[in-house]
């Protein structure tokens, strides 16, 4: 953390008043939780006490002024979790993990909180893990989800996970197929297309697998780097008109063999796609 | 897409896709629910295959997929639907996936996959069918299912912004708002405020001109209300386009919408449609060519349920602490920065455009006068069909509760909903009537809040539930007003005490007068209504907190300082299941039998026919396993140990002779105050009208479950010199009230039992043949007589029922058995193992059909005219009326019928009783306090089944238990009470170490039974003891809820400090 980064942050926040929730939201967004020293350059270039700015930071229950755990647990304490048994589960995890609500272990790995309501309320009592739901749950649950959470609750096994298949495509363009059977990632013959950068300009190789992230280019790309992606074949540029759900970068859109269309944020680390089949809408 | 230049470029385009849309050929589209709720159900898992199975049969030509926000039937998640044809398919599972794909490619529908009604195991084709989806109105929730809120096009396709459009190509402030009042839309956010008010107030605000904002409040904080979630995750445009509209009306140029963190999805499908409403013009500066600016921006909230205030609302967006402030002003008036600023709700936004769609007149003939429109509720907590339902205001709680909802989860009765979150209150059962008005629900003290309606039931605590609220409400008081911020936290205190049996009767009168304090006292909403919680369950669940202040009793086993082990508060006994389990455990089978012997005189007639309620409260069933197998584990030690080890404790009679008492009936209940009695030292004689002691256990009880034999050795075990028994004795007959005084006695129990079938009350009920249940069990129990031959028909549901159906099974003239029940088998009131035995022997269980006429051929039975049932409205049970379908009469064929419709203790038995001047009831039993057992005459006391009607055993032997502690105070002259107090664990014993996780993840022993084939060709007993490998590994499953209580301080404080470590917030 640097005072520069901070700045930056209130910077595009605004520096008005108004602006204060969101630039705390960021910066415990990027840190885990509000640091001291970050909170001081806060009230200096928004020029509010740093007394003011502390009652709002403890006021709202998002912030937390000390590190929090690699790992997040939530449990649901709204009513309807609440009548279904939230507060047993909410033990149980205490249990687990030798914490109670609001603590961190001591390893850092995990923090415990307890919240209102997750809205998902008909599915009661829940859970949300690093960002994953679980609904329905049962003491007899926990251990297993608290194992899979270290283990990383994201990761896949690309070889034996049945979520994971293969997409072959062309270009929207020209039709071209971009798949380069000469070439391997994941076990399958990966997807190849000319990636543009600054004044980069180079190939790149898409996993052609579905739910597979693995990408490898010619020069390397920084992440949050925008990035043109041309077909080699027409040399046009593969570009439509939506825009990424996640981060809002340009989308590339391509042509599924047999029918449809994927579409991939053009942003480098960004995970976000979409994949159209049996003519939906082409917007 | 392009930006629109102009309104009729949008029209023209709207107009081109739905051409578009139509040419194109029909084919069959998979809608799929991906909201949260849908996420957390892994509806993603299921998606991935469906595309992976449509990739790799190259089926894009043949099906489309749709994913949507949620349809609102959330209990079924995770579920698509197929169009056309609506087939709903609940619960997926990843192995459906290609079933359920071929079926929607081939237009059919796949039988094993679509919704079934649990109840009446009834399929469903059509999702406008369903039960669930067919009495509501889903004007709002059913554009969720026809779009993808990701894709603007979809929403134009369906006909959205053609309100924006109507307003935009001719734009009339006034006009708006003269529509929007005349549907008469109320704000949806709880208070009810017209909406159409609200902006002709705030278009007149300050003189017109200005900078003015309008809010979309979707800082949905009640906890158990998630229809704002469902809104904005599945149709964000549309309140973009209520948004759009309202800036128009008031003529504001910006707005906000105050969106909640904890809801991620919501947030992020409101970014990407205001990113794309932006893009088509719809959004930003000259929007369609018109010249009228108007944008929004989102404002994540962080986390503080007060910012639902308006006022704190805006400080927060301000950049401040989220206190409210003194209104007025009103935010119209001076709102965000100082400008007039209008704030609605979610709902009430989503419903703008269709009003302006469909005409205000049109909106205004949904609801009923005063309270127009739908609303969307989120239906929660212990109901069948959780979810969003949406349904026209004046609705009856009891049609979204039953019709929609499908009632109660297991058995356990509703008990209330609860509306309006932590500002409302709760609803009773018995007033589900209430048509569900923004004013009727203020009447009974509730709210319409935003829509939340939690369910409880019996197992629900409304202390508990209360101090729930109250504990919310403490956290979430900003502080500003001191009655609100110490008074939540008083209030919350008292109801901890309450909760744990600390708190007296005055404690509930403070309790009422500081929750009006803080309601008259307080500034904002949240104070103003903290105190509905309190006063609501107070007003219709007093008897509740009064239980848990004299009682020391939490009937829900929920508050846990009152309810200890569980399985120990739920018997009756209080005996100690989890200690002797824990023996079990340990291999200490003499102490264990220790354990079971202090508590029950009878221990293995009730290893072998006790209803087991501490079995239904086990932790390790209501935290969602297998409940231990307690009665199995009584059994075993039962069988094991010689009853003769146990000695106990006897108090020798200093104080001149003994006293004398009778004890009238040698049932469970007599016999046992016989024992505790002779324990201190008194004269006990028992009369027993029947040759053998042991009353219903021996008259009614099955053999196969309980043989005469076990009846026999318990009853010697008991009998000492203290107690002369005399059988062939008949109160009336040989003996009377008034003569057992006369020959000394100090005192008389009555303990008689019901001996008697209640009647049909049909025609020709007397024929041959046909038999009263307990008349027929009797003839086999203590002659040995078969009276059941050839077919034969046993009405009723209860466990009477079942005995008499099993029992004539086993009979040698007997063909086939069929049991008749009124209601639907869930509702019997049979036990459920009772029931699955039954059917392992193969008799037939017919549901829904009411006797009608009994037919007769020469004097005999001959059949039984039978007309069948169709469920109607609930009842005062919470169950559905079987209700007689005029027509359907049929006639079974029968040569034998047995009547099982209850048992009371009949005019036989009463008529002497009455004789000696004792009340009764005029459903035949005896009338005693609840306390003393006391009957009207002084001396004379009664308990069991006399007094209760037909219980259970373990209740007479409760009964039993305390008619002796009451008969020896009476005679002492000592006060006739018991004080209360929490049955706790006492005693710690340490738990066998072992591998933990083979323990819980291990299923509960089968108790073993007699193959089913062999059973029915003898009366022998069913049920066989466990071995020893059974019973320790079942007894090391069970959680211990007593350490809690027992374990010793020391090792908590080790445990303690090995956990860590950082405090948070």
């Amino acid at each position: 953390m640097t005072a520069e980064e901070i700045s930056a942050i209130v910077e595009k926040n605004g520096p008005a008043q108004g602006g204060l929730i969101a630039i705390l939201q960021e910066i415990q967004a990027r840190y885990g939780y509000l640091p001291e020293d970050a909170l001081r350059v806060v009230a200096q270039e928004t020029g509010r006490s740093l007394v003011d700015i502390y009652g709002v930071a403890t006021f709202y229950r998002a912030f937390s002024l000390e590190p929090r755990g690699k790992h997040l647990i939530s449990v649901c304490l709204g009513t309807a979790c609440h009548v279904r048994g939230g507060p047993t589960i909410a033990e149980e995890v205490e249990r687990q993990l030798g914490i109670r609500a609001g603590e961190t272990t001591a390893d850092r790995e995990f923090t415990l909180e307890t919240v209102n309501c997750l809205g998902a309320c008909a599915l009661g009592p829940v859970v949300v893990a690093d960002g994953h739901y679980f609904a329905r749950m049962k003491t007899s649950m926990v251990k297993e989800i608290l194992d899979k959470v270290r283990i990383g609750l994201d990761r896949v096994e690309v070889d034996t996970d049945q979520r994971v298949f293969p997409v072959e495509v062309s270009c929207a363009r020209c039709n071209h197929s971009l798949m380069d059977p000469r070439h391997v990632i994941d076990g399958h013959p990966p997807i190849r297309v000319t990636a543009s950068f600054g004044n980069k300009h180079g190939w790149m190789m898409l996993s052609s697998l579905y739910g597979s992230y693995e990408v490898a280019s010619e020069y390397e790309i920084p992440p949050d780097t925008i990035i043109h992606i041309f077909c080699p074949h027409c040399h046009a540029e593969l570009i439509g008109s939506s825009k990424c759900g996640e981060c809002g970068a340009p989308m590339v859109p391509m042509i599924v063999r047999g029918g449809g269309v994927v579409q991939i944020c053009s942003r480098r680390g960004c995970k976000g796609h979409l994949l159209d089949l049996g003519g939906a809408a082409s917007e | 897409m392009r930006k629109f230049a102009s309104v009729e470029e949008l029209r023209d385009f709207r107009r081109r896709i739905i051409s578009d849309g139509k040419t194109q050929e029909e084919k069959p589209t998979i809608v799929i629910s991906a909201d949260t709720g849908a996420q957390a159900s892994g509806i993603n898992d299921i998606i991935r295959l469906i595309k992976r199975y449509i990739l790799e049969r190259n089926l894009q030509e043949k099906v489309a997929l749709r994913i949507t926000g949620c349809h609102g039937f959330c209990e079924m998640n995770p579920y698509v639907l197929v169009e056309p044809g609506g087939h709903f398919y609940p619960k997926l599972k990843t192995e459906d996936v290609p079933r359920m794909v071929e079926a929607a490619v081939g237009g059919f529908v796949d039988e094993g996959l679509i919704y079934k009604e649990p109840r009446e195991q009834k399929k469903y084709p059509c999702q406008d069918d369903i039960p669930f989806f067919k009495k509501q109105t889903r004007t709002i929730l059913g554009e969720n299912q026809r779009l993808d809120p990701i894709r603007i096009l979809n929403y134009i396709e369906q006909g959205g912004y053609a309100a924006a459009e109507k307003v935009l190509s001719n734009p009339d402030p006034e006009w708006i708002i003269r529509e929007i009042q005349k549907s008469g839309i109320r704000g949806r956010g709880g208070a009810g405020f017209p909406t159409g008010k609200k902006w002709e107030l705030a278009r007149a605000s300050g003189n017109g001109r200005g900078q003015k904002y309008i809010i979309c409040n979707a800082d949905e904080g009640d906890p158990g209300a998630y229809m704002d979630r469902g809104v904005l995750e599945g149709n964000p445009h549309a309140i973009i386009e209520g948004m759009l509209i309202a800036g128009i009306a008031i003529g504001a140029t910006e707005g906000i919408v105050y969106a909640r963190s904890e809801y991620p999805l919501a947030i992020k499908h409101t970014l990407i449609a205001l990113r794309q409403a932006r893009d088509v013009g719809l959004l930003g500066k000259d929007i369609l060519g018109t010249g009228i600016d108007f944008d929004i921006d989102i404002f994540r909230g962080a986390g503080a349920f007060v910012c639902g205030e308006e006022t704190a609302l805006i400080r927060s967006i301000e950049g401040f602490i989220g206190e409210p402030r003194q209104r007025p002003p009103y935010p119209i008036e001076k709102g965000l920065w100082g400008h007039p600023t209008c704030i609605n709700n979610v709902e009430t936004l989503a419903n703008i455009h269709v009003i302006i769609d469909r005409g205000a007149e049109a909106y205004a003939k949904v609801g009923v006068p005063g309270n127009t429109g739908t609303k969307i509720f989120s239906l929660v907590g212990k109901i069948r069909n959780t979810g969003l339902v949406e349904v026209p205001l004046g609705t009856k709680i009891s049609e979204v509760v039953y019709d929609i909802g499908g009632g109660s989860v297991g058995n356990a009765k509703i008990k209330a909903v609860q509306t309006g979150g932590p500002s409302g209150g709760c609803i009773p059962a018995n007033m589900f009537d209430l048509p569900i008005e923004y004013e009727s629900l203020a009447k009974v003290g509730s709210m319409m809040g935003s829509g939340g309606m939690i369910v409880v039931d019996e197992n629900t605590c409304m202390v508990d539930f209360a101090k729930y609220f109250m504990s919310f409400l403490k956290d979430e008081s900003c502080g500003k007003c001191f009655t609100c911020r110490k008074g939540t936290q008083r209030m919350h205190e008292i109801l901890d005490d309450i909760s744990k049996g600390k708190a007296t009767l005055e404690d509930l009168d403070l309790l009422e007068e500081l929750a009006l304090v803080v309601k008259d006292t307080t500034m904002c909403g949240l104070g103003q209504t903290a105190s509905n919680p309190v006063l609501s369950t107070l007003r219709y669940f007093r008897n509740e907190y009064e239980r848990h202040i004299k009682d020391k009793r939490c009937d829900a086993f929920v508050c846990k300082e009152l309810v200890g082990a569980p399985c120990q508060s739920a018997c009756p006994l209080g005996t100690e299941a989890w200690r002797y389990v824990a023996h079990i455990a340990r291999g200490e089978y003499d102490d264990a039998y220790t354990v079971i012997r202090d508590a029950n005189p009878f221990p293995s007639v009730c290893a072998r026919v006790c209803h087991h309620p501490c079995e239904e409260r086990c932790r390790a069933g209501t935290s969602g396993g297998d409940p231990i197998a307690i009665r199995s584990l009584k059994r075993f030690i039962t069988d094991r140990v010689d009853p003769s080890l146990y000695k106990p404790q006897r108090v020798v009679w200093t104080d001149g002779k003994p006293p004398k008492v009778a004890v009238v009936g040698s049932g469970p209940a007599g016999l046992t105050t016989a024992h505790y009695l002779s324990l201190q030292g008194y004269k006990v004689t028992v009369f027993e009208v029947e040759p053998e002691p042991g009353g219903m256990l021996y008259c009614a009880i099955p053999t196969y479950r309980l043989p005469h034999e076990v009846i026999r050795n318990e009853i010697n075990a008991l009998l000492d010199d203290n107690i002369t028994l005399k059988c062939n004795i008949a109160l009336g007959r040989d003996i009377t009230v008034d003569g057992l005084f006369e020959d000394g006695y100090k005192a008389v129990l009555l303990a008689l039992g019901a001996h008697k079938s209640k009647p049909l009350s049909l025609e020709n009920e007397d024929a041959d043949g046909v038999y009263p249940s307990i008349e027929f069990l009797k003839a086999l129990n203590m002659r040995g007589e078969h009276l059941a031959q050839g077919r034969v028909g046993v009405i009723g549901g209860g466990n009477s029922a079942i005995d008499a159906a099993r029992m004539a099974l086993r009979q040698k003239d007997v063909n086939s058995v069929t049991i008749l029940y009124r209601r639907t088998r869930e509702e019997m009131p049979a036990f459920s193992e009772e029931i699955e035995a039954a059917d392992q022997e193969g008799i037939k269980i017919e549901t829904l059909v009411t006797p009608t006429k009994v037919i007769v051929k020469d004097g005999h039975l001959s059949g039984l005219e039978c007309v069948r049932n169709e469920l109607g409205d609930v009842d005062s049970s919470g169950r559905r009326r079987p209700v007689p379908v005029q027509g359907t009469e049929r006639i079974i064929e029968l040569d034998t019928l047995v009547v099982a419709i209850g048992e009371d203790s009949g005019i036989d038995a009463i008529g002497p009783a009455r004789l000696s001047r004792i009340e009764t009831t005029r459903w035949n039993t005896v009338k005693a306090d609840r306390t003393t057992l006391l009957t009207n005459r002084p001396g004379v006391f009664a308990a069991g089944d006399v007094v209760t009607g037909p219980n259970t055993v373990v209740e007479a032997i409760a009964a039993g238990k305390r008619a002796a502690v009451m008969i020896n105070r009476y005679i002492r002259n000592e006060e006739m009470v018991q004080p209360a107090e929490p049955c706790l664990p006492k005693v710690y014993i340490e738990p066998v170490k072992m591998d933990t996780e083979d323990a819980s993840l291990a299923g509960r022993v089968e108790t073993p039974r007699a193959p089913a084939e062999w059973r029915t060709r003898n009366f022998s007993e069913v049920e066989v003891s466990l071995s020893v490998d059974e019973a320790t590994h079942e007894a090391c499953r069970c959680l211990r809820c007593d350490l809690e209580f027992t374990k010793p301080k020391k090792v908590e404080t080790e445990t303690e400090a090995k956990a860590a470590v950082t405090g948070g917030k």
